[in-house]
């Protein structure tokens, strides 16, 4: 190397412009008596410490008779141009720094990353099982999950979401048990998604449902690594999105969401407990509502004769009614779980004592409602919350308005029908092209004939 | 947006939601219904061949727990049928007469000979009635009977409902007899039907069932005593008690029955026609008190004598009731129902019940004295 260039290279100018007048935006050349390196950089996002032990420093330390192009070259921080100065700009913006020597250039990933550390699971609490949940950052939740499935078909697709932010996300999924064509139809689904900005997974799942006006979610959003491998290893696909501490998993039967990690934990006839409870808790917080108004106001016959005078006495002096009560318990159920969900938690409690022990009481009291029906009403939103998964529990919560309204009109037969209807609904729907109410039950003779296969 | 369809939808809701809040929306609720817990029916006084029905009305009473006394209401009206006293006794009252709880059905002795159609086909029609309901006859009237409160009825439940099934009291004095086994008895040929007799005493705060009324579409009803109605009842319905009483000229017994069975065959002469029915009881039990000092060496001494009291006892009941050509027990049932078919397969046997000879075997199999020596 002979003559020592002063000036930075155009292209780096180039791409310095469309950053500026960013405060943070950092263009550097380091100089020193034969070799000179021009580096340009974000610096809210690079790790200066990084920057400082691996450019920097060996930059002057390293003997004249080595190559620093060669150096750079061999770090394992690289990762891969892209062409066009669009895309390079992403890739700094992303946390790379852009090195420029001679006529070599390399994005090297230095990015800092103010919450890489995995959060306890919140949202789907168990016993037994890991404590831990995923992390904002892309890198660790694949760290996560291949730290737990050491398996070389286990494939990371990352890939990078076109809208405004940008944002790297990850297609996870065994090769050998994946279907392609899901792989095809997933990919496809997301290139299609036509979004100003994407935050998270949580609004990636909102986008990926193809139906405008849909009620059920056809992906599973979760936060325990658990989950993820349990539904990897059944040949579903994961999509990690950078930046947001959830999974989505697809594609997602309506069982999926009734299942709780817990399964797997337990023996046999523990799991076969808290699985009643779960489908109990699902039929009564669906039904039950509907069947009150429906057995006091269409066919008292079904209760006992008993229970039938309890109801009634208790209905003495309630001026409305019985579907208008409900409507209004239920409302007012609706708006306490609310209520406590938005407040800090240090205050929900008292939200939570306040609108149930003291408003229950007090309207009883009142004559607005009869006590049974508080009773039914408790029972109800305590039920809501067997359910595992948070956005199925919100879709089953307006199933039963939708219920509550074909009971009232049409009474007991209007509930059947209501159930059909929900039925026929959910047989209708499928998720990723796997039929949504498919059952995971197969008889002796076909599991037989999948052995055989 | 002034055009906007959300805001014309939300505008709608709103005011579809503000009528629902007037007075004028009402519904058919459960606090707008009387609920019907029995039917009693007598002969009416005005009408010639008329009826008189009392409606047991059970009323909600707000807080259980503070209540003693449950709360009833009576209504009575005569009418030239069932059903006409019934649509007339809607006029008496604010609310909807609910039948779908009316599970108890009381008759007036007087009106059990001869066909039932004329007042029971009400009950069979009436879609919300339910063909679980009790039946019984009522002495002296069902109007009485109705109208008595026990003294030891709890609120929210009806002492009537408790008496039959074996829900609560489990005797084998007391006869069940549904709404739907009465129909089918009373129409089928070769069986009577029977029904509990519910009486009272004079204070009218005890109902008192422990005999029962054998009829018969043909013919008076005929009453059976407290000792009959237990055989029929633990011999065909396999009931069981404390109640077998057992003498001899020292030792005076009283069974504890735990285990009944009756089993019987009827077998024919050459011409087929039947000649005799040997029916074979079964019972098994313990002894429950006695007059003596008992010994397990000497069990099958008792059993002896258990079995051959048991075998007079039963063989004189259904002499008796061959005397009065019934037959509860359905004897003429199984026989039609188990041979070929004849054209004169009936009258047969109609023929031949009346001579027709009973062997009576019984074996009773006592498990213990009842206690520890």
């Amino acid at each position: 190397m002979g003559e020592v260039e002063n000036e930075a290279p155009a292209y780096l100018n180039r791409l310095a412009k469309q950053l500026a007048p960013s405060a943070d935006v950092v263009k550097k050349t380091l100089k020193s008596k034969e070799r000179i390196v021009h580096l340009l950089y974000l610096k809210s996002v690079v790790d200066m410490m990084q920057l400082q032990e691996i450019i920097v420093k060996p930059f002057y330390e390293l003997p004249k008779e080595q190559n620093f192009a060669d150096y750079i070259g061999s770090l394992p921080y690289e990762t891969n141009m892209p062409s066009g100065d669009e895309d390079v700009l992403i890739e700094i913006t992303k946390g790379n720094v852009f090195v420029m020597l001679d006529k070599q250039i390399n994005l090297l990933e230095l990015k800092m990353i103010a919450s890489n550390t995995v959060q306890e699971a919140k949202m789907e609490p168990t016993i037994h099982g890991p404590q831990l949940g995923l992390s904002d950052s892309l890198e660790t939740n694949i760290n996560v999950i291949r730290q737990r499935y050491h398996q070389p078909s286990l494939i990371i697709e990352t890939l990078q979401l076109e809208e405004a932010s940008n944002r790297s996300y990850a297609l996870v999924y065994d090769k050998d048990i994946v279907r392609p064509k899901l792989l095809k139809v997933l990919k496809k689904r997301i290139q299609s998604i036509d979004a100003k900005l994407i935050q998270g997974s949580s609004d990636l799942q909102h986008h990926m449902n193809d139906v405008k006006y849909s009620l059920f979610p056809t992906t599973l959003l979760t936060e325990r690594p658990d989950r993820v491998l349990h539904n990897m290893a059944a040949g579903k696909v994961i999509i990690i999105v950078d930046g947001s501490p959830h999974a989505l998993i697809a594609p997602t039967v309506f069982f999926d969401f009734m299942a709780s990690m817990e399964d797997n934990y337990y023996s046999f006839w523990v799991v076969k407990l808290i699985q009643f409870l779960r489908y109990g808790g699902l039929f009564t917080c669906i039904m039950l509502p509907a069947l009150y108004v429906g057995i006091t106001s269409y066919t008292p016959d079904v209760f006992r004769t008993e229970l039938a005078l309890t109801v009634a006495a208790s209905r003495i002096g309630v001026p409305y009614p019985s579907f208008i009560e409900v409507f209004f318990m239920l409302i007012f159920i609706e708006l306490l779980t609310e209520a406590s969900m938005r407040l800090p938690t240090t205050i929900s409690a008292t939200a939570t004592t306040v609108g149930g022990l003291i408003l229950g009481t007090a309207a009883v009291e009142a004559a607005l409602t009869s006590n049974i029906l508080v009773i039914v009403v408790s029972l109800v939103a305590i039920s809501t919350f067997v359910i595992p998964i948070s956005e199925m529990n919100y879709a089953i919560r307006v199933c039963r308005f939708l219920l509550l309204i074909y009971t009232t009109v049409f009474g007991l037969a209007g509930l059947v029908l209501g159930m059909l209807g929900l039925i026929i609904y959910l047989v209708n729907k499928d998720s990723f092209g796997e039929p949504y109410l498919r059952l995971f039950w197969k008889n002796r003779q076909e599991e037989l004939e999948a052995d055989e296969q | 947006m002034r055009n906007s369809p959300i805001i014309k939808v939300l505008i709608m809701a709103l005011l579809l939601g503000s009528v629902l809040l007037q007075t004028g929306c009402a519904f058919k609720d459960i606090d707008k219904r009387l609920f019907v817990a029995a039917v009693g029916i007598d002969p009416s006084d005005k009408f010639d061949k008329g009826f008189k029905v009392t409606l047991k009305i059970a009323l909600p009473f707000g807080a259980i727990k503070s209540s003693t006394k449950p709360g009833y209401a009576y209504i009575s009206e005569e009418g030239a049928s069932v059903g006409e006293a019934i649509r007339l006794l809607e006029t008496h009252v604010d609310k909807v007469l609910e039948l779908g709880h009316m599970k108890t059905i009381v008759i007036h002795e007087e009106l059990l000979a001869g066909h039932l159609q004329e007042f029971m086909d009400y009950f069979v029609r009436r879609a919300d009635i339910q063909q679980i309901a009790y039946v019984a006859a009522a002495r002296p009237s069902a109007e009485t009977i109705l109208k008595v409160e026990p003294s030891t009825e709890a609120p929210a439940s009806v002492a009537l409902f408790n008496l039959f099934g074996d829900s609560a009291i489990e005797s084998p004095f007391i006869v069940t007899t549904y709404l739907f086994q009465l129909r089918r008895d009373h129409l089928a040929k070769g069986i009577n039907s029977v029904l509990p007799l519910i009486e009272t005493n004079e204070k009218k705060d005890e109902l008192i069932v422990n005999n029962s009324v054998v009829i018969s579409r043909e013919k008076e009803p005929v009453i059976l005593s407290i000792v009959e109605t237990k055989y029929y009842d633990s011999l065909l319905k396999g009931s069981t008690g404390f109640t077998y009483q057992v003498k001899n000229d020292q030792l005076k017994l009283l069974l504890d029955i735990s285990e009944s069975k009756m089993s019987y065959k009827i077998s024919e002469s050459k011409n087929q026609t039947p000649k005799t029915i040997e029916v074979h009881i079964k019972l098994k039990g313990i002894i429950g008190e006695s007059n003596k000092k008992l010994s397990v060496s000497k069990l099958d001494e008792y059993n002896h004598m258990a079995s051959k009291e048991v075998q007079k006892k039963a063989y004189h009941f259904f002499k008796r009731m061959q005397e009065e050509n019934l037959d509860p027990f359905g004897f003429g049932l199984h026989y039609r129902s188990t041979r070929l078919h004849r054209r004169d397969v009936v009258k047969m046997w109609e023929n031949a019940y009346p001579t027709i000879e009973f062997k009576v075997k019984a074996d009773v199999k006592l498990q213990s004295t009842g206690t520890i020596e």
